[in-house]
């Protein structure tokens, strides 16, 4: 039972190290490269997780929460928000949106599959 | 590569892209741009590297990124206004930035003093009071915090839970054992034995999740699964909150955990697992034996809270003692509420699981209190060893696999990819390919022509046909190596502000045509003579401030880089709004060092042009800037080497203007097509200036061996090309022959005398050095339409050769 988790983030670099953490841990992955992307690939793959970073072109990381939120076919769905220790607001944003958690950047592998294990059954 | 460097490789990529991205939205501000997403994408950018850097560690990096994002932040949140001060600070904050990650990269040290000033700078933008709001007082640590090292583990996910039935099973039983009617005495009853033990240091946890916690799509059960990977658990749920069918809300979280928790994790790792829904639920987590008073007043809120609820519900259960379907209907409706009932899917899975403890009962009327309470303390110890699930699994899983399944064709990831990485050598190798075909064509061609067959027959349309497609795939081929040259200009405003802060002027640079294309090779190559070109630009074209204004022009100076297409060629200009070139000057330099006769009549033009010969230099002292120690004529030989022209066109007061011309490729060439010898040779297009047919009284014999030819009041050399390539001992008689005029990348120039032209045409380069040795005189060879192998002339080495051999300044003017 391969869970997949849904990767949204602007900048490669994250993707990548995403990507190999979670492949790693046994995950499928599927990426998108900013917001838009994300509720899109989204609505035709779904995803067990989301995982997004806040900072991002077109529609940020609260826009996705919110455009998953409203959507009824996949409300259910964790997110998990990519944050930094020093963006406090920004978590407390996020969670007010319905963030399901957070992932504090910069993170080990550890922590994220910990993170995802938390949300996702 | 192991995958970790592999990433690091995709930063530094990355943030090449990024520091472009960011210092073209600076540009874009400092010209006016003041659109909210231009300052947000500058933002990014910093951020992003910023977030890459902290995975790998790189605390100098973070360090600089960190104060660098913050000030952006203020800007982009408007407490701070755009001004034309904040965003020369900012521009040479972007400098610093690129120094940082380019130490980073090449584990380089980054200039520690320049680093602090401009942290400083930065700070000093938002003021004193606010820099140290923004926790600027010390280093900042927050931008350096702990877990760094991002260290590949491999990892495997626990799901043992998921799988296996029981779970299912005694989640419904654990969720069923407090009957409403007689909750807290069972509760106390279920526990008593494990406190009895009492060896152990325990938890006691009440958890109480509120309706937001499942609208963030959090799971009670996922909480206590992973409460139960720090020992030992046993669970208790209070289903007395749970209404009425009929008065049940989806929506809604009605029902609360006890947990008691055995093992020795501190509070700490206990409270972490509750780190996302701490804020959604009622929580408290108490050492078990301090815990009498809370207990007391935990159950005494939770009742108050919910008084109309817990009193219909006893109600309810006073009226049908224990009705299972109902209790399974509201069990079902709490858990998933954050779920949406019409998900068909997850509605068929949880029926089977819906229907296990109801057979387990033979009379659903006559629910045995007892034995449940006896099947949910073997559901604690089997929770004990297993972490806990509370939903029924079966669903999560059909779902996941109707996704998967739905997800397969596409396969990887759904980001569409608008290009594609290719080795260079494999592009390489199939613009060589191509060269072979379309000689190959060529020679076809030829074949067919020479056979005598019919232009209109099949065959010569056919053959029409190819060569039109061969010309195609050529120019497609080529195009996959043409790039834009904004990857050299990109680099220019950098260095213009370098230099322009050096030498203290006010210079705006302003770039055109940065989307021209031009082949990866050349682009390559131009980087060097463009920079020459600016800095000397600035250096020497243009005036202090102050001399400026004294001349009635603005203060900044105007630099223009601009490239374009013109004649199957490329031409960068680089043009300032300076001074001109000091014609007299000029002409007393090249006078003193001999590069022209004192006499020497010369157009405004060629006195310009004299800033290209070697040996000249117009900098009395020889500038660290624009000089480097080489002068003009290095870069007129550079952009020879590639096929090009340079020339410059000046007004005093106005300004100059350097004009060079490269073609768009080195792996095609334009040339003239001569015989020498009974060889056929190519003399590259762009060194011919002209060709004529010598009279015998123009040509004079220096040393009766070497001739000179004298063109209009110049003598040059007269080369006979069969003799100096050695096809031949007796030279040409000059008149039986074609003069072809030559200028050599080092400006001297020289006629070649050969035999005949044939013509001109395009001819693919292929490198003697490769396929066979140097040779001198000739630069490479090509393959001709009817198979024959064609040298192409090496002019310069021509022209060298013939210098070195001819009396010095041959090529003076003469007087009269």
């Amino acid at each position: 039972m391969t869970k997949t988790v849904l990767t949204i983030d602007d900048s490669r670099t994250m993707r990548e190290m995403l990507n190999m953490a979670l492949v790693q841990a046994g995950y499928r992955v599927l990426q998108a490269v900013d917001g838009v992307e994300g509720l899109e690939v989204l609505r035709a793959e779904g995803a067990d997780v989301v995982i997004t970073d806040i900072n991002m072109p077109r529609l940020d990381g609260f826009g996705v929460i919110e455009g998953v939120r409203a959507d009824p076919s996949h409300r259910a769905t964790p997110i998990l928000v990519l944050t930094t220790e020093s963006d406090a607001t920004k978590k407390e944003r996020a969670r007010a949106a319905g963030a399901t958690g957070w992932i504090v950047k910069p993170f080990n592998p550890t922590k994220l599959v910990d993170a995802i294990r938390r949300v996702a059954a | 590569m192991d995958p970790f460097e592999s990433i690091k490789a995709t930063f530094f990529q990355e943030c090449e892209e990024l520091l472009t991205d960011m210092e073209s939205g600076l540009l874009a501000m400092e010209a006016g741009d003041d659109d909210p997403e231009t300052i947000n994408a500058v933002f990014r950018a910093v951020h992003s590297v910023k977030g890459g850097a902290g995975a790998f560690g790189l605390d100098q990096l973070i360090r600089f990124a960190h104060v660098f994002e913050t000030i952006l932040d203020e800007l982009r949140s408007g407490r701070l206004s755009l001004t034309e001060d904040v965003t020369r600070v900012l521009l040479r904050a972007s400098d610093v930035l690129a120094d940082h990650v380019q130490a980073a990269r090449n584990d380089g040290s980054v200039d520690e003093a320049r680093t602090h000033g401009m942290i400083s700078d930065l700070q000093g933008l938002v003021g004193a009071e606010r820099a140290s709001e923004l926790g600027f007082d010390g280093e900042e640590e927050d931008a350096g915090e702990e877990d760094f090292g991002f260290v590949p583990v491999t990892l495997t996910i626990d799901e043992p839970a998921d799988e296996s039935p029981p779970a299912d099973v005694s989640d419904l039983i654990a969720s069923l054992a407090p009957a409403p009617d007689s909750a807290e005495p069972q509760v106390d009853a279920a526990l008593a034995p494990m406190a009895e033990a009492g060896a152990a240091p325990a938890w006691r946890v009440s958890f109480r999740p509120k309706t937001e916690m499942y609208a963030k799509a959090n799971e009670a059960g996922l909480v206590l699964r992973e409460l139960a990977r720090l020992g030992a658990v046993e669970v208790e749920l209070d289903t007395s909150a749970v209404p009425p069918l009929d008065q049940l809300t989806a929506e809604q979280a009605y029902l609360s955990w006890t947990i008691r928790l055995i093992g020795d994790a501190t509070e700490a790792e206990v409270r972490d697992v509750f780190e996302f829904v701490e804020d959604d639920c009622e929580l408290s987590i108490v050492r078990e034996g301090e815990a009498t008073e809370l207990d007391a007043e935990t159950p005494a809120d939770a009742t108050a809270d919910d008084s109309d609820a817990s009193a219909e519900a006893v109600e309810a259960a006073a009226a049908a003692p224990l009705d299972l379907d109902a209790l399974l209907a509201r069990v079902q409706g709490d858990a998933p509420a954050a779920e949406p009932a019409e998900a068909a899917p997850e509605a068929l899975a949880s029926a089977p699981a819906a229907e296990t403890p109801a057979a387990a009962s033979t009379d659903p009327a006559g629910l045995d209190v007892a034995g449940l309470i006896a099947l949910a303390e073997k559901a604690s110890t089997e929770q004990a060893q297993a972490p806990a699930a509370v939903k029924p699994e079966p669903k999560v899983e059909s779902k996941a696999e109707s996704k998967a399944q739905a997800a397969a064709p596409s396969g990887g990831p759904a980001a569409p990819a608008p290009t594609i990485r290719v080795d260079l050598d494999r592009v390489d190798r199939l613009i060589n390919a191509v060269g072979e075909l379309v000689i190959q064509q060529a020679m076809l061609s030829q074949r067919v022509f020479e056979s005598g067959l019919a232009r209109s027959s099949d065959v010569a349309l056919g053959l029409e046909d190819l060569e039109l497609l061969t010309r195609e795939i050529q120019d497609s081929v080529m195009a996959i190596r043409a790039q834009p040259v904004k990857s050299v200009f990109q680099r220019m405003p950098r260095l213009v502000r370098e230099v322009a802060d050096m030498v203290g002027k006010k210079v705006r640079l302003v770039m055109e045509g940065e989307n021209t294309e031009v082949d990866k090779t050349v682009i390559e190559r131009l980087s060097d003579p463009i920079t020459h070109m600016l800095r000397n630009a600035i250096d020497h074209g243009l005036e202090r401030p102050e001399d400026r204004e004294a001349n009635g022009k603005p203060g900044e100076g105007v630099v223009r880089l601009a490239a374009l297409h013109r004649g199957g060629r490329i031409v960068i200009e680089v043009q300032d709004d300076g001074r001109g070139i000091n014609r007299e000057r000029v002409r007393g330099i090249a006078m003193s060092k001999g590069l022209i006769a004192e006499d020497a009549v010369l157009s405004d033009d060629e006195i310009d042009n004299l800033i290209f010969l070697p040996g000249f230099s117009t900098a009395d002292v020889v500038s660290d800037i624009s000089g480097r120690g080489v002068g003009m004529d290095v870069v007129k030989r550079s952009i020879q080497a590639l096929g090009g022209r340079i020339s410059i066109s000046s007004e005093p007061g106005k300004g100059s203007k350097f004009t060079m011309s490269l073609p768009l490729t080195l792996a095609v060439l334009d040339g003239m097509v001569v015989s020498a010898a009974e060889q056929t040779l190519v003399a590259p297009l762009s060194n011919i200036v002209e060709s004529l047919t010598p009279r015998s009284e123009d040509v004079h014999l220096i040393g009766g061996r070497d001739a000179v030819i004298r063109i209009r009041e110049t003598f040059v050399p007269l080369i006979d090309v069969g003799v100096a390539l050695g096809f031949r001992d007796t030279p040409l008689p000059p008149s039986s022959g074609v003069a072809v005029l030559i200028e050599s990348e080092g400006g001297g120039k020289a006629a070649l005398l050969v035999e005949a032209i044939q013509g001109q045409r395009q001819v693919v380069i292929k490198s003697l050095e490769a396929n066979y040795q140097q040779i001198p005189g000739v630069a490479a060879a090509t393959i001709l339409g009817d198979g024959r192998v064609a040298l192409i002339l090496d002019v310069d080495a021509l022209v060298t050769s013939s210098r070195r051999k001819s009396a010095p300044r041959i090529e003076k003017r003469m007087a009269g």
